[in-house]
Parts: C-alpha cells; sequence; structure tokens
C-alpha cells in the first residue's frame, strides 16, 4: 500500500493553526512521524484563502528540512500545485488534476517534460458537470482521463485515481459504498497498472466511532484493488488492518512486511 | 398516543417503512390534514434539528427522519389545501461556482424543506447571476443559501453575496451561507445575514429569517 499522510492539510484545524502562527516546530514534527510510519508520500495542503501558494512552499520547505520522503504536492488550485512543483527537491505527487476544467491541459504538458517525468499524479473522477452518482459516469470520466495521459505519454503506472469516496452516512439506502467499489474492481481489471486511491477518512465523516468505519472501508477497498490511499499513518490500528489485509490477499509473502512493520513499532503493542 | 403523536414519533425515529400507513389512518380517522403536516410532522422535525444540534444523534438518523416525513408528506398532499407545504415560502439555494461538492447542501435543503419550505435547487456550480436570476424570477423568495466546501471557492461565495446586494435584492431575500471552511467572521466580511455550522440549525435560522 502507497500510503499518503494526511496531516499537514490546512483544513485540519490543528494544522491550520499552526499554519496562521507560522510554527514551523508543528509542520517539521508532523513530517517526521509521518516518516516514521511509513508514509511514501507526505502530502501538504496549505487551505488557506490568501497566499495559498507562498503557504505550500513555506510547508514544504520545512518538510524536507527534516526528511527525504517525497512531497504530494496538494491543491485544489491547478495552478499553485503548479508553482510549487519547483519547491520540491525530489519527484513526489501532483495532487491533483480531474476531468474539471483545464485542470489536464495545464498539468499533463508539465507532468510529461523531461523535467517531472518521474512524478505521479492523482486524478479525481469529477468533471465540470460535478461528481458523478453512478459508476458509470465516473468510469467514462476515468476513461476520458486516461486518453489524455496516453496522449501525453503519461504511463499508467504514474497515475493514481481517487474514485472520490463520500462519506458513507449519506448515501442512498442501502447502496453503502458499492458504487464506488465497482468502480475501483472495474478500473483493476481494465488497467492493472494505474493505482487506485482515495481518502480515506472521507468514508467516515459525521459518523461516531470513525476509526471503526475507517479500518472497516480499507479492507472492502483493498479486495476491489486500491494500493495507495491518502490516510493518517499515525493511526496505528488503521496500519495494523492495512498490513494484515495485504498479508491475506496474497501480497505479502510470509508476512514478511506485516511482521517487520510491527517491529519497527509501526502498530501492535505500545513499547 | 394521539395520532399527531404517533406520527410525530414515527418521524423523529425514522420509521420510513411505517409512516404512510400511519398518516392514512390519521386521514381515515378525520385529523386534520393542517394540524398533521404542521403539529405532527414540521414540529417533528424541529426537535430532529435541535437534537442532531445537541450532538444527541447523527447526520444518518437526521437524513432518514427527513426521508420519513418527504414519504409522509406525499400521502398527506393530496388533502392539503393547494400551498400548505411549503407554507413557510421559497428557499433558493446552491453550491456557489467552481464547487461541485453537493452532499452537504442536499442535506441543508432537506432540513430547510423539511421545516416547511419550497426548495429551489440550483444544484452545484452555481455562478452568482444565476443565484440573482433565480431570486428575481421568485419574487415571493424570501431566503436564499450559498454553499462552499472548499477554501479557494470562498472567493466565490463572496462575489455570489456581493452580485446579490448589487442587483438590489437584498431587499427581497436575507442570505444564508455555510460550508467548511466557512465562518461568522467571514458572513460577516462578506455581507452575508446568516452563518449556521449545520443543517439543523440552517433549518431554524432560515425559519426565522423568512418570518
Amino acid at each position: 500500500m502507497i500510503i499518503i499522510a494526511e496531516k499537514l492539510n490546512g483544513s485540519i484545524p490543528s494544522c491550520a493553526k499552526a499554519i496562521a502562527e507560522r510554527n514551523g516546530d508543528y509542520i517539521k514534527e508532523i513530517a517526521q512521524k509521518e516518516t516514521d510510519a511509513g508514509a511514501a508520500f507526505i502530502d501538504v495542503c496549505a487551505s488557506v484563502k490568501e497566499n495559498e501558494l507562498d503557504t505550500l512552499k513555506w510547508m514544504i520547505d520545512l518538510v524536507q528540512s527534516v526528511t527525504d520522503t517525497p512531497i504530494s504536492v496538494d491543491s485544489p488550485d491547478v495552478n499553485v500545485c503548479l508553482g510549487a512543483l519547483s519547491a520540491c527537491k525530489r519527484p513526489g505527487l501532483f495532487n491533483s488534476v480531474s476531468g474539471e476544467g483545464n485542470k489536464i491541459e495545464a498539468a499533463f504538458p508539465v507532468l510529461a517534460s523531461d523535467e517531472y517525468k518521474k512524478w505521479d499524479v492523482m486524478a479525481l473522477l469529477c468533471d465540470d458537470t460535478g461528481i458523478p452518482k453512478t459508476a458509470a459516469k465516473r468510469i467514462e470520466v476515468f476513461d476520458k482521463i486516461m486518453a489524455r495521459a496516453a496522449e501525453f505519454g503519461i504511463e499508467e503506472k504514474r497515475v493514481h485515481i481517487d474514485p472520490l469516496i463520500e462519506m458513507l452516512c449519506t448515501t442512498d439506502d442501502g447502496e453503502g459504498i458499492s458504487m464506488v467499489l465497482e468502480v475501483m474492481r472495474h478500473i483493476k481489471t481494465t488497467h492493472p497498472k494505474v493505482h487506485i486511491s482515495g481518502a480515506v477518512s472521507n468514508i467516515s465523516f459525521n459518523l461516531p466511532a470513525r476509526r471503526l468505519v475507517n479500518q472497516a472501508f480499507v479492507v472492502l477497498a483493498m479486495n476491489a484493488g486500491m494500493d495507495s490511499a491518502v490516510l493518517d499513518p499515525l493511526s496505528q490500528d488503521l496500519m495494523g488492518v492495512i498490513y494484515a489485509t495485504e498479508a491475506m490477499l496474497g501480497l505479502d509473502d510470509f508476512c514478511a512486511e506485516y511482521t517487520s512493520a510491527y517491529r519497527e513499532g509501526i502498530f501492535g503493542a505500545k513499547k | 398516543m394521539s395520532k399527531i403523536q404517533e406520527i410525530a414519533t414515527a418521524i423523529e425515529s425514522g420509521k420510513v417503512k411505517l409512516i404512510e400507513g400511519l398518516v392514512q389512518e390519521a386521514l381515515d380517522a378525520g385529523e386534520d390534514p393542517t394540524a398533521l403536516l404542521n403539529e405532527g410532522m414540521i414540529g417533528a422535525m424541529g426537535n430532529v434539528g435541535a437534537k442532531f444540534q445537541a450532538n444527541e444523534i447523527f447526520v444518518p438518523e437526521m437524513l432518514v427522519a427527513a426521508k420519513t416525513m418527504k414519504k409522509g408528506v406525499e400521502v398527506l398532499k393530496p388533502h392539503l389545501a393547494g400551498n400548505s407545504v411549503g407554507a413557510k415560502g421559497k428557499y433558493i439555494i446552491g453550491t456557489v461556482q467552481g464547487d461541485l461538492h453537493d452532499i452537504g447542501k442536499n442535506l441543508v435543503a432537506l432540513m430547510i424543506e423539511s421545516a416547511g419550505f419550497e426548495v429551489i435547487d440550483l444544484g452545484v456550480d452555481v455562478p452568482a447571476e444565476k443565484f440573482v436570476e433565480a431570486i428575481k424570477a421568485n419574487p415571493d423568495c424570501k431566503v436564499v443559501g450559498a454553499s462552499a466546501l472548499l477554501t479557494t471557492t470562498m472567493d466565490s461565495m463572496k462575489n455570489t453575496v456581493k452580485a446579490i446586494v448589487d442587483a438590489g435584492c437584498k431587499s427581497q431575500v436575507k442570505i444564508m451561507v455555510g460550508g467548511a471552511p466557512i465562518t461568522q467572521a467571514f458572513a460577516d466580511e462578506v455581507g452575508a445575514d446568516a452563518y449556521t455550522p449545520d443543517a439543523g440549525a440552517a433549518a431554524v435560522k432560515a425559519v426565522e429569517l423568512a418570518s
């Protein structure tokens, strides 16, 4: 599982406070902890209204002062993402494009260039008509995005697809998240090299005991093909469930990853 | 328990499967349809909103209560005088331009409808002019609600409020704003009439602003 660590995000109140106070130590501390917990990328999202690009670059510099873990440059504004690329010392994750507006036209030529050809890219399955309500419509958006990626020569293994995980508690009666899982299974079957990702904790929004809902979701999603995820790696139980599920899916010979992650203290009994 | 009380209880506890039968029974027993609507249903949803605000119930419980009421209203409708449903007036709602998120907006719309409004839902990614057009096309509408989930669309929210004010619609409508990044301070800054943090509070505020 490719862990994209989510805690450096201005939409989280404690992080917003640190950003507002320009508390660099907080940013560094979280980045270090996420690295220690096994993050493959450290997501950095300023989520501020004014000076978003400058704030994002300030955060990226701080993260890179304590860790070599690649950055996931995160903004709903594609120009902010593009503006922050040069601040990154090594290839990371461009988070994100979607079928909306000119995001792909703006981002793909840059990501196809020699300078940024080692970057991965997150693509969200929405477009100018909104967040599609059916699996067929999301797959349509997926096909369009992949067609554009192919035109630009962006390889499938560089693409992470976020099928858009919405909160469970407002899904229509009896549907649950079966639609999202259907999208995941389709992608896994038709484009096995594409990474299937998503923001895991969205699923439990507005429900009590959220961590249990998150854990149940990752098991289902991984079984449907999810191999990348935006989540909190400091949530030890969630990490344990992920390692255990990988082993059960036959992705971890002799449970080697599971046992070594346990030994490293990523989950299990507190030492 | 009175028939009205039974209906109120069924809505509060989200008994989707029972509500139609209960409403029919009450009608057959000669209960006043308007009282069933106002005291049984709208009153019950008021309690639901209050419980949600007090953290006693969760979003899906509020959602199923509103859906239960909607089902009950369908049975009631043919028996009500023309304008009883939506008697609190019209409520125009939408997610601002550049923002595609509709879950929160839909929940607010459902609660506003449950409070007795006729909701005109403009959908997502709604340009400011479209809000203005809808307000002008509905001169009897007194409250409008704008939603935004992203920090990047807060400017769009600001433009929406400004467009409504600039179009001279402030004498007609009050403006409510909400969504994850929105705060009371932001609402004050852009000149909105009200900010509410959740769907239950939005329904209460809408009633207050419409009266």
